[in-house]
């Protein structure tokens, strides 16, 4: 991280280390606060906006005192999290995914009792088709400022001219290689798995999740990373299977394994390379010159959320521009709001992680629709798993 | 048994008495295994789930998870084969061996574990068995790139260290009611402690074994988390196959054709292992199963 920020209250490396003392307990919550201006920021944010704070009273009736959440791993401030309840009376009970399947798979089960969840933008299209998720009412989220968000990454919120999501962060899946023992400097999907079935053989991590496990093999062949075609599909099995052997794990859960030096590489989305990049400079995230994923995550209100107003409350919440920024801090991805990029330090703002430059992104595709509902991928994850 | 209690008795107490049993049994097992057996010869909907129609493609599908159930298959009699090596000296001391004042605190001991949930358990192993556990003490005294995690040997840990108190409690009651003065008048008679060990408490002890094994093997059957926490997704067993068919590729029907084939197997094997026992003197003793 550069070290450019030194006009904020706090550098980003500063923030980090005072972080990580929090959370281990040896400063208090007040200091930790008070040191990184974040107490600052989101007491100034509730006087400047008292809308946003309705009274404790008036939360338990209209509020509720329950959200129930379904997001991704190590993607959220606990503190801006922690916040919302202080103020709303509204606890929240987050549970973490490994994949978009699997989220539809308890959606399209039922029953879940999901208030607010954070859908990827190629699944958009199939919740509105199968009736899974409720057109947003705008008028009830005013923290959402269409106009700030680029429509590159918004778009996928809208379907048939309704607007059914709002946009949390994007980012990009590439991989982290480990350099202090991968010496090779990969640099596409093509060296990744010559790596991993030659001098990096057994310490390799694929994600537990078709859309880039199955991406990733297909770049390296020289194919699409949307590719529903059978033919290049059993290609990139064989691939696959082909590799098993050279693997460390075939898992979402990626950080336990590079930090403990077990895994040298692995599928990466840029957010988690740059919390494994803070903490252990050796890691380097790479966006594959042969392609890869560009993505943005939305929020969502499941068809049959019991708790409404909750929901909107929650959201609105966590598209205050300040509230993304301190998100953005702590998690490493990108807001795609232009207000909250502009709060952040310019060593976020100017991060290669968080900000490729436009031309390595060339070869990067936006997940397809069809790749979530295809049968073949499915099928072709399932007998690379179970081979 | 119930069957049989039902036609010879037609007393109102004992209606009363087995319907909240059969009503269990009918709705959360009956009808559910109906329900499987129909989306088993069903029809994938496109966007996943069940989609009506009738086939045999998934029962003719089932060799693509062949290396599954041959995972499963041999884990599972492995792993029980290892609790009941681990087991059974623990329980043997714990029956026979320890001082009476000690006995109710460390049975206690061997059911703590049970308080905190297998998941946070296995998780934790992860760290043992990982780089900078075991194997970073392993370079220390010179062997330096062990591998342990995600490898079969470590899913055999994890399989052990969660199964140990099912194994170890049947065996323990069994040894516990043991009658003493069996042993003493073998020792009288001049048996060897080993012979005694062999001819009385180890055959006396059986039903516990039986049990015990019966226990660990039919839990493993489907067992998944020790093997994708353990195994990292590398070590599959049927229990993961399952688990991605419902949770990711959303193939209710090739699922539950999997499912059935689950069944189907554990019912033979079950069956047969209880002939065998049931046939052997030495497991005369019904109570336990």
């Amino acid at each position: 991280m550069s070290k450019s920020d030194e006009n904020k209250p706090i550098s980003a490396k500063n923030f980090m280390k005072e972080f990580r003392r929090y959370q281990k307990g040896s400063v208090t919550r007040r200091h930790f606060l008070g040191v990184t201006g974040l107490g600052t920021a989101v007491a100034v944010m509730g006087t400047a906006m008292p809308s946003l704070w309705p009274g404790k009273a008036q939360a338990a009736s209209d509020l509720g005192d329950r959200l129930i959440f379904s997001t991704w791993p190590n993607y959220h401030n606990q503190a801006v999290l922690d916040r919302f309840t202080e103020k709303t009376g509204v606890n929240l009970q987050v549970n973490a995914f490994g994949s978009n399947e699997e989220m539809l798979a308890k959606l399209q089960a039922g029953g879940t009792g999901w208030d607010v969840f954070v859908p990827t933008n190629y699944t958009i299209s199939n919740y509105v088709a199968l009736d899974l998720i409720q057109e947003l009412d705008l008028s009830r989220l005013p923290n959402y400022d269409a106009s700030a968000n680029n429509p590159k990454f918004a778009g996928p919120a809208t379907v048939n001219g309704k607007v059914y999501c709002v946009p949390k962060n994007w980012g990009t899946t590439g991989f982290i290689v480990n350099t202090k023992k991968i010496k090779s400097g990969p640099k596409s999907w093509k060296d990744f798995f010559d790596v991993t079935m030659g001098a990096g053989s057994g310490h390799t991590i694929l994600h537990d999740y078709q859309l880039t496990t199955i991406g990733g093999a297909l770049c390296a062949l020289g194919y699409s990373f949307n590719s529903i075609d059978a033919k290049e599909l059993g290609e990139a099995e064989a691939l696959l299977i082909k590799s098993k052997p050279h693997l460390f794990a075939i898992t979402s859960d990626y950080q336990p394994g590079m930090r403990s030096g077990d895994a040298w590489m692995s599928i990466c989305w840029n957010g988690d390379g740059t919390q494994l990049n803070n903490d252990l400079p050796e890691m380097e995230y790479v966006i594959a010159t042969d392609g890869g994923e560009i993505w943005t995550d939305f929020y969502a209100i499941p068809k049959d959320a019991p708790h409404l107003n909750a929901a909107y409350a929650f959201i609105n919440y966590m598209q205050d521009p300040t509230v993304q920024a301190l998100e953005a801090w702590i998690h490493g991805y990108a807001p795609t709001d232009s207000r909250a990029i502009a709060l952040q330090p310019d060593s976020l703002g100017s991060d290669p992680i968080l900000h490729p430059a436009e031309n390595l992104m060339n070869g990067l595709e936006f997940g397809a629709a069809q790749t979530l509902t295809d049968p073949i991928r499915a099928e072709v994850m399932a007998r690379f798993k179970s081979a | 048994m119930t069957m049989r209690g039902v036609s010879k008795s037609n007393s109102w107490l004992t209606v009363v008495l087995l319907a909240p049993t059969t009503l269990w049994f009918l709705f959360m097992l009956i009808l559910p295994l109906i329900v499987i057996l129909v989306f088993s010869f069903g029809e994938r909907a496109a966007v996943g789930g069940y989609g009506g129609g009738f086939t045999f493609e998934h029962y003719l599908n089932l060799p693509a998870r062949l290396k599954a159930f041959q995972n499963t298959m041999t884990f599972a009699p492995v792993g029980t084969l290892l609790c009941l090596l681990v087991a059974y000296p623990l329980a043997y001391y714990l029956a026979l061996k320890v001082d009476s004042r000690y006995k109710l605190l460390l049975l206690v001991l061997v059911i703590v574990p049970f308080w905190t949930s297998l998941l946070i358990r296995t998780y934790a192993w992860i760290f043992i068995l990982g780089g900078r556990g075991i194997p970073s003490l392993l370079e220390l005294i010179g062997f330096e790139g062990v591998r342990l995690i995600n490898t079969p040997g470590a899913v055999l840990v994890g399989i052990v260290y969660g199964y140990l108190p099912l194994m170890v409690f049947p065996i323990f009651v069994s040894l516990e009611k043991l009658d003493k003065t069996l042993l003493e008048a073998s020792n009288d008679l001049g048996g060897s402690p080993f012979k005694t060990f062999m001819q009385i408490t180890l055959p006396l002890s059986m039903p516990g074994m039986a049990t015990g094994c019966m226990l660990v093997f039919i839990l493993l059957m489907g067992e998944f988390l020790i093997p994708a926490f353990l195994g990292g997704g590398k070590v599959f067993f049927i229990g993961n196959a399952l688990v991605d068919l419902f949770l990711q590729s959303r193939n209710w029907p090739f699922g539950s054709a999997v499912s059935i084939t689950l069944v189907v197997i554990m019912l033979v094997t079950v069956s047969f292992y209880m002939r065998m026992t049931l046939r052997s003197k030495t497991g005369r003793d019904e109570s336990l199963m």
